[in-house]
Parts: C-alpha cells; sequence; structure tokens
C-alpha cells in the first residue's frame, strides 16, 4: 500500500512537472530542456532554507518559486534571442549550468553528497509526515496547478502563446508583444517547476545532484511530447504512463541498474519514435511544428 | 605557465576536430545532431571492444574502430534522419530524435560495458616530454599533429575536391543545387560518413588522453558546438578562433579556479557572445538568431 501511495505522488509531482513544461514548450513552443534545473532550483531552496535556517514550508515554497522565477526571467530574457534549435542548444546550457552548480559548489549545495536531514512539511503545527497525508496535499497543490495552468491556456494571453508559436511574425504585426509574452511563459513555467522540487526533497527527505540530471529534462520533455504538446490532461496521463512503465519492468524481474537504462532507452526510443508521428501525440492531436510552413 | 599554453593548445585542437567533424554534417543538413556524441563515445568503445577485450594490434583495432563509427553515422541517417527530412520536418524535430537516439545508444553503452572508467592506454602512464620546463605527453603530441593534418586536408577537401564544392554547394543552397543536378542524398551521405569518422577520431584521441565514459561525448560535442556557434556558424576560421577562446578560458578557469567548472564556463561565454557579440566571431549571419 505504501508503496502504490509512492507512486502516485511520484506521479502527482511529475504530472506538475510536465503540466509547467506543457504550458512552455506546448502552447509558446519554446522545446526548453532545462526543466529538471528549475526542478533542482526549487528543491534545494527549500532544503537549503529549511535545513540551514529553520523556514517552514509556509516559507519557502513561495521563496523557492520566486528565486527560480527570478532565474527564469534572467536566462530567458537572454535566450530568447534565439528560436528553435539554437534556443534548445541554450536551454541545454541552462541545465547544465544549474546541475554545474548544484554539484560543485560544496558551501552551498553540499555537492554530491547531498542535503540530508531535510524535515517533513508542517503547516499551522500539523506534520505532513505520513504518506496519505503528504498525498492529500500534493494532491491540492497539484489540482491548483492544473487549474491555473487551464486558465492561463484558454485567457487571451494564452492564444496570444498558441499564435505567437504557430507564425511568430504574424503575431507580431498583430501588435501582440511577442517577446515579452514568451519571457512571462517561460518564467511561469519554471516558477510552477519549482513546486514539484520543494515537495520531493521534504517527501525525500534528501536530495543531492543525481535527481536534476539532463536526463531527467528529456524526461519531462518526452512526457510533454507523448501527451500531445498542447494537452494538459494528455500530459497528465502520459505521465503515469511513464512512471509507471518502468516500475512495471522492475515487477517482471529486471535487475535495477539494467531497469535504469531500459527506462531511459524506452524514454530515448519514445522520443524517436513520436517524431516520425510528429503530427500527432498519442494522447492527443496536436504537436508544436504540424502545419508550420 | 608553459605547461598552461601546452593544455590551451591541446584543448583548442580536440575542440577543432570535434567542432568540424559537427559542422560537416550541419553543413549539409541544417540541424544539430546530437547523435553525433553517440559515435564519439562510441569509437572510444570500439577501440576498447578490439584492442583490450579482443586482443587485436592496436593500429588495426583503431581502424575498425573508424570504419564502424563511421557506418553507424551512415546508418543513422539512413534509418531515421533521411525519413525524417522526407517528411519535412522541422530542424528542430529533427534535433530532438537524434537526442532520443543518443539516450537509446548511450544506455546500450552502458549496459554492455557499464557505467565506470574504462582506459585504452597501454602500457603505464609515462610523465611525458619536456619542454620550456612543462609536460607534454605522446599522446597529445600526435593528437595535435593528427587534428592539424586532418583539418588542413578537411580545408583543401571542401574548396578543392569535387565532392567537397558539392558540399558546399549543398550547404549554401540546396534546392538550386539539386538544380544543377547534384545529388544532395549522396552528398549528405558523404558528409555524415566523413563526419563521423572525424568524430571517431577524436573520441579515439581524448580516450588515449584522458580515458573513457559513458557520457563523455555528449560534454565534447556540447563545447565542439559553442565553438562553432562563438565561432560564427559557416566559417573554418572562425570556429578556430571559438575554439581557442573556448579552450583558453576553460584552461584558465581550471587554473585559477577549479576544473569542475568547465562545463559552467563554456556555457557563460556562449550568452556572453549572445548578448554582445550574436554573429559570432566571424560576422556571417546566424540563421536562426533575432528574426
Amino acid at each position: 500500500m505504501e508503496y502504490i501511495l509512492h507512486i502516485i505522488i511520484m506521479i502527482m509531482l511529475y504530472v506538475m512537472l510536465s503540466q509547467s513544461l506543457t504550458l512552455t514548450a506546448g502552447y509558446s513552443g519554446l522545446i526548453s530542456l532545462a526543466h529538471a534545473g528549475f526542478y533542482g532550483i526549487g528543491a534545494y531552496t527549500s532544503a537549503i532554507l529549511s535545513v540551514n535556517y529553520g523556514f517552514s514550508f509556509l516559507a519557502t515554497l513561495p521563496m523557492a518559486m520566486l528565486l527560480s522565477g527570478i532565474i527564469a526571467v534572467f536566462v530567458s530574457v537572454i535566450a530568447l534571442r534565439t528560436v528553435d534549435d539554437y534556443f534548445i542548444i541554450i536551454t541545454l546550457g541552462i541545465q547544465v549550468v544549474a546541475f554545474s552548480i548544484m554539484n560543485n559548489w560544496m558551501d552551498l549545495t553540499n555537492g554530491p553528497l547531498g542535503i540530508p536531514g531535510i524535515p517533513s512539511i508542517s503547516i499551522f503545527g500539523f506534520e505532513f509526515s505520513s504518506k496519505i497525508s503528504f498525498l492529500i496535499l500534493t494532491l491540492i497543490l497539484a489540482a491548483l496547478v492544473f487549474y491555473i495552468l487551464k486558465n492561463i491556456t484558454k485567457s487571451p494571453f494564452g492564444r496570444i502563446l498558441i499564435a505567437l508559436s504557430e507564425d511568430e511574425i504574424f503575431t507580431q504585426s498583430l501588435g501582440k508583444n511577442v517577446y515579452q509574452a514568451k519571457v512571462v511563459s517561460f518564467t511561469i513555467g519554471a516558477m510552477f517547476a519549482a513546486i514539484p522540487g520543494v515537495l520531493y526533497a521534504h517527501y525525500i527527505s534528501y536530495i543531492d545532484p543525481s535527481s536534476f540530471t539532463i536526463n531527467e529534462s528529456i524526461f519531462i520533455l518526452s512526457i510533454v511530447i507523448i501527451g500531445g504538446m498542447r494537452n494538459l490532461w494528455g500530459a497528465a496521463i502520459a505521465t503515469a504512463v511513464l512512471v509507471i512503465l518502468p516500475e512495471a519492468l522492475r515487477f517482471i524481474g529486471m535487475p535495477s541498474n539494467i531497469a535504469a537504462n531500459m527506462r531511459q532507452i524506452i524514454y530515448g526510443l519514445v522520443l524517436v519514435i513520436m517524431m516520425f508521428k510528429s503530427n500527432k501525440g498519442f494522447v492527443s492531436k496536436k504537436i508544436v511544428g504540424q502545419g508550420n510552413k | 605557465m608553459a605547461q598552461l599554453i601546452i593544455n590551451i593548445i591541446n584543448t583548442t585542437f580536440i575542440l577543432i576536430n570535434v567542432s568540424v567533424s559537427f559542422t560537416f554534417i550541419y553543413y549539409s543538413t541544417k540541424f544539430f545532431n546530437l547523435f553525433h556524441a553517440t559515435i564519439i563515445t562510441i569509437s572510444a568503445y570500439f577501440v576498447f571492444l578490439f584492442s583490450i577485450q579482443l586482443n587485436l594490434n592496436l593500429y588495426v583495432s583503431i581502424v575498425l574502430s573508424i570504419l564502424l563509427s563511421s557506418l553507424i553515422g551512415i546508418l543513422s541517417n539512413a534509418f531515421l534522419f533521411k525519413p525524417l527530412r522526407i517528411r519535412n520536418a522541422d530542424p528542430f524535430l529533427i534535433m530532438i530524435a537524434s537526442l532520443g537516439l543518443y539516450l537509446v545508444f548511450q544506455n546500450i553503452i552502458s549496459l554492455i560495458w557499464g557505467d565506470a572508467t574504462k582506459s585504452i592506454r597501454p602500457g603505464e602512464i609515462k610523465i611525458g616530454n619536456e619542454i620550456f620546463g612543462a609536460y607534454i605527453t605522446n599522446v597529445q603530441i600526435i593528437t595535435i599533429i593528427v587534428i592539424l593534418i586532418l583539418f588542413l586536408g578537411t580545408i583543401l577537401f571542401l574548396n578543392k575536391s569535387n565532392l567537397g564544392k558539392q558540399m558546399r554547394a549543398v550547404s549554401s543552397n540546396n534546392d538550386l543545387s539539386i538544380i544543377f543536378g547534384i545529388n544532395s542524398n549522396k552528398v549528405i551521405l558523404w558528409s555524415f560518413g566523413l563526419g563521423s569518422a572525424l568524430a571517431a577520431v577524436a573520441g579515439i584521441l581524448v580516450a588515449f588522453d584522458t580515458d573513457m565514459t559513458p557520457t563523455m561525448g555528449f560534454n565534447l560535442l556540447l563545447y565542439g558546438i559553442v565553438a562553432m556557434i562563438i565561432g560564427g556558424v559557416g566559417s573554418f576560421w572562425g570556429l578556430v578562433g571559438g575554439a581557442f577562446l573556448l579552450a583558453t578560458a576553460q584552461n584558465l578557469g581550471a587554473y585559477y579556479f577549479d576544473s569542475k567548472w568547465l562545463d559552467a564556463i563554456a556555457y557563460i561565454i556562449l550568452i556572453l557572445f549572445l548578448i554582445w557579440k550574436p554573429l559570432g566571431f566571424s560576422g556571417k549571419q546566424l540563421k536562426k538568431i533575432e528574426i
């Protein structure tokens, strides 16, 4: 039972990650490979603040989101001077730098040793230490993120994002500030990616840089692509499938080190196959790039 | 100080080789082939397989490894990138496909040979030859000579040979070159073959110098791409400048701070360039920057 609850919690964390990337990569067409970096920034901010300075969850969550957002504004203002494949390379760079800071800045992040002993979340004296209570908290936050993202994508701003990903110059000619819209979309995505980071840090109670590598970014991106790019429900369903799949590998008796490699091979193959069927995701039918030119 | 200069020269040459090999493919296909990282890695592991595990002669294994790596590059084009091109996929979609393929191969390499560092250095570690109070190993001397020859050969090839001219034609205007009767698929096939062979040389040389891990190719490739972008895409001499600048910054950074910041330094340089000099050294128009 504990095990099933754990899986559901992990699914919920990845749902938040993939849905926030759905806004950035799907709706505004900014394929980002830096998402695990922002996930990590959220986790590390909360871990450092709560372990070293004793801040509570209610304080660390907004601070982690704010920090992630500020960093996102800075990097996206620069990165968004480029588009398409150059932008992907730059986000790859952001991811590499973020990982490098987590892995090497010993004084701040304790490097590869990671930060142990992160306290469990407590709000107004109530400890979310049992799995059930943590799951409820995660569900509430995931629902909140989903609700906000749903509203953003349905708002006029969401339509600007769709328009600019379809035809940037045309959108500009309608008098929309394309550059600003992109920066805002990237920043919102990064801020929401910090939430699962904070939850993950308090849930596992120990973090190290290996949870926030480039492979993690690729994983989140493949969820979004399988989900159908512009489909929040699709992203949720794809998350469930992709998180449960490797667990199934373990059940059929594959040793865990081989299962870890097999897991990534599956993601890689999924990416290749999806690009072949690039006019439709498994879950939905829309994908960025369709109908361009 | 002399040691620093030797290290910078060595790094510069390796970056030039990676960058040129990548540019070969980028030139004719116009997408960032991240699968190229696999070629760099797998060539080193092939040498390990043939020379250590199968006990073949070292030189035979190197030749075999280059040929096999080149073949893998060509096959990746035939079975993945060419069909995608025919479907008229956007370059960045092909790039994501190449990233997926890279992930598959990186994990296959991990499954076969494990994640631990493997070495193909023959014999014991030697101290190297002393010049001006600095040490340069035989491997580094060979690296510099081999890459210098390959680089000059590449420039001669692109400017003088028929196939090289066809490659430049395809790179500057694919449709027009088809009208003039150039078989662009054949040219792209050759550029994958030659680019992969060059990448294999880089991978093997680096592996002799600093051993190998399944992810070694990816970092090298990223440095190569950064060198290409800051050098200005499409200019071989700009690329040399970019490689030199990047190598200098990385070695100085490693000397004054710590070698663990190499990745960060590479990308900070890239970002600085994008702010102040988005067209790179050569000033040639970078297709995708600023619409």
